[in-house]
């Protein structure tokens, strides 16, 4: 009984109510931690791969070969793990002029993007090839999406000769459209008035955050939601419940096998952003355990999700990779479990989540 | 007039009955202790994780719960033949019917292949058929299913809402018109709850005949205001509609979210003072008027904040700090609400707390004010 009396008064967020500016000071330290020490560098991260990615486009546009090609393609991953560690900052400036349904249009249910890619490429639009323009179109054109079937759908292979220049100049402008978007969001959170300020200093005149709870709560709901993304949109989207109900074309990224490398990405991102934080120093020492055992379980997650390989439909016809993503599956839901039931309660924050999924 | 019953302590009730009306029905006695008393349903999330529904009295006490399979949303009643019906939280294929004396045992009802609940349904003045908002999402159309219960609430048919996620739909005065808030937002159960057309959404409100299926009106938001998702509803005393939105753009935009329709007239959003709307968070989670007093109130569960507007002159007259409050229905001269956190707060500001039940959004009145 004593114990758990010291140990509630030395939870910070649990002071929110009796001391609002002491417990706002040590929410902005949290939230401080996790703007420099992950959406920071997680978005020019970004903006870095982005970068490369469009050179290497251009590369093989002016010089097309299989070794170009290869070399764009790998970018191409490289940018898509980057925005999956990024991506899990879903709020700010990402929310903003589109940027997040323009970098990333999925799932494309409906084949509405790509419908309007394979038209594009047929009817050769200069303007979907220049950057300032696409920016304006269709927001399922300009992404993540519409790039991955220019390297990887039907017909990509025309890439390494010299048959189909527009497909590879639209490619390069999506990759530039991509880098645009990235090199925003970058800036955006570099600065230090704006966003950052805003979450960073909760106050009773702050739009955003009244209090240091508020500004946490954010924070929080980046793991709650992610790892409900991740498992009931990104993972069920196509593991079905049981082998026969699998729909191995809903999985994201399946054209360029990228599906679990995303969500290896999504997990470290994380991971990443929970340790940076040190959220868990929060924690009263009786619930240490709760940092602990969340760290692990998604490094092992991460893991889990790295040892699956290779075509997402062969993966999930085959029992041992198809128990593995079941098993991610699990992990998941025993984090989401840590997080959204056991950690908010530790930090008085229960109230404030079913809010967070509500209609 | 309501005849007050000395109640017995419902945890021994519940005790004594098992796990609530599947388990067993109430004895008579305590029945007529229900049918008199009543007055509110909700349904719920229990610590545990587990789900139900529960029927409320005057004061906001718990005097039966019902187990349900999965989280429920919204409460409908049929004042003829005494019937509430929960129905499944969106993208949930359940509602079911209860008898909130617990006399009849409870019956539910699936949606049929390639639909899904959103939540919320409304009763024909005689009770006769009920209406539930569906999503038909192969094609990302909102439907009307319709029941018939006088047939064990068989589907007997369905008509478009005429647009997409449809949410609350309300029947107005004439008995025959729906209101129908169509929230624009696409979801595909494959995909759980992400919402899929951000970019391009466009929520409306429409009127449609609930005899021939006709639209009658369709209103839509200025195209700036294409994220602000319609969700809930309900009429004041002068028969115009409130509505309350989520919006969907960026946190730091500042939209009305709280508006009115009157037949025949463009939708008019609310000038709220900045605070207030500030407190909403982008996000109203129930709407509900209180003819007598001529006041409408509406939640924010993201604002842990409740405003009330009088209903003829559109002011704001008062406000109220509740974490995570969400249920709204009308109590004497104010608003009995209910949150996340297991409070019940009366009209006359009495408050309960009931930490075991995390309340779902909505309450429901089921009987007339006493």
């Amino acid at each position: 009984m004593f114990n758990r009396r010291a140990a509630a008064l030395a939870l910070p967020f649990l002071l929110a109510a009796a001391l609002p500016t002491q417990a706002a000071v040590k929410a902005s330290d949290v939230v401080g931690r996790a703007i420099d020490g992950f959406v920071r560098p997680a978005y020019a991260s970004l903006d870095d791969h982005a970068g490369t990615l469009t050179q290497a486009m251009r590369q093989l546009c002016n010089a097309p070969s299989q070794q170009n090609l290869d070399a764009a393609r790998t970018e191409f991953s490289a940018t898509v793990e980057a925005w999956s560690v990024a991506e899990i900052i879903g709020f700010g400036p990402v929310k903003e002029n589109d940027r997040l349904e323009r970098m990333l249009y999925w799932p494309d249910r409906k084949s509405i993007g790509l419908r309007q890619v394979q038209s594009t490429l047929a009817a050769k639009d200069p303007s979907a090839a220049d950057p300032a323009q696409l920016a304006g179109k269709s927001v399922a054109m300009q992404g993540l999406g519409a790039l991955e079937y220019v390297l990887f759908g039907d017909g990509a292979e025309t890439l390494a000769n010299k048959d189909d220049p527009y497909r590879c100049a639209y490619g390069a402008a999506v990759a530039s459209n991509i880098q645009a978007i990235a090199g925003e969001v970058r800036e955006a959170w570099s600065k230090p008035d704006g966003f950052v300020s805003l979450w960073a200093n909760p106050g009773p005149k702050n739009p955003l955050y009244r209090d240091g709870t508020e500004a946490v709560t954010e924070l929080v709901g980046v793991f709650i939601n992610e790892l409900e993304m991740i498992r009931e949109v990104r993972l069920k989207g196509f593991l079905g419940a049981k082998p026969g109900a699998d729909k191995p074309k809903q999985a994201i990224y399946w054209r360029s096998q990228n599906t679990l490398n995303s969500l290896a990405g999504n997990l470290s991102g994380i991971d990443k952003l929970f340790q940076v934080s040190k959220l868990g120093d929060a924690l009263p020492a009786d619930a240490r355990w709760m940092a602990e055992s969340i760290h692990i379980q998604l490094t092992n997650g991460v893991a889990t999700a790295k040892s699956v390989t290779g075509p997402i439909d062969k993966a999930l016809a085959d029992p041992a990779p198809r128990d593995k993503l079941e098993h991610l599956a699990l992990i998941t839901s025993s984090l989401s479990t840590l997080f959204g039931t056991r950690m908010t309660a530790e930090f008085g924050l229960t109230a404030g989540f079913s809010s967070l999924d509500g209609d | 007039m309501l005849v007050r019953t000395p109640l017995i302590d419902r945890r021994d009730f519940l005790r004594a009955a098992g796990a609530g009306f599947a388990a067993a029905m109430a004895p008579r006695a305590w029945a007529e202790t229900l049918a008199t008393d009543a007055v509110f349903a909700t349904a719920f999330v229990r610590r545990d994780g587990s789900f139900g529904a529960a029927v409320l009295s005057e004061a906001g006490k718990i005097l039966h719960t019902l187990d349900l399979p999965d989280r429920g949303h919204d409460v409908t009643f049929d004042p003829v033949a005494k019937r509430s019906v929960v129905f499944a939280r969106q993208p949930g294929t359940f509602a079911v019917v209860f008898d909130h004396t617990g006399r009849e045992k409870p019956l539910t009802i699936a949606s049929v292949a390639g639909r899904h609940f959103f939540g919320h349904g409304v009763f024909s003045s005689d009770g006769a058929l009920l209406y539930a908002t569906e999503n038909d999402f192969d094609n990302a159309v909102g439907v009307v299913g319709v029941y018939d219960a006088r047939t064990k609430f068989s589907r007997i048919g369905e008509f478009p809402t005429y647009g997409m996620g449809p949410h609350e739909l309300l029947l107005l005065g004439d008995g025959r018109t729906l209101a129908i808030a169509n929230g624009g937002i696409e979801t595909h159960p494959d995909f759980g709850r992400a919402e899929l057309n951000l970019a391009t959404m466009k929520p409306s409100y429409t009127l449609v005949d609930r005899i021939t299926g006709d639209l009658i009106e369709k209103h839509e938001l200025p195209p700036a205001l294409h994220q602000l998702s319609i969700r809930h509803m309900d009429r004041d005393q002068a028969g115009t509609v409130w509505f309350g939105c989520q919006y969907r753009g960026s946190a730091t935009d500042r939209p009305a979210l709280v508006g009115r329709a009157a037949r025949g007239k463009e939708l008019e959003l609310l000038e709220m003072p900045q605070d207030v709307l500030s407190g909403f968070r982008n996000y109203i989670g129930s709407v509900a008027a209180n003819p007598g007093t001529g006041t409408v109130a509406v939640t924010s569960p993201e604002g842990n904040s409740l405003a009330v507007i009088d209903a003829a002159s559109g002011r704001v007259i008062a406000t109220k700090s509740l974490v995570d409050v969400c249920g709204l229905a009308p109590d004497g001269a104010g608003f009995m609400a209910t949150t996340g956190a297991g409070e019940i707060v009366g009209g006359a500001g009495s408050t309960r707390a009931e930490p075991d039940y995390v309340w779902d959004n909505h309450v429901l009145r089921i009987a007339a004010a006493g």
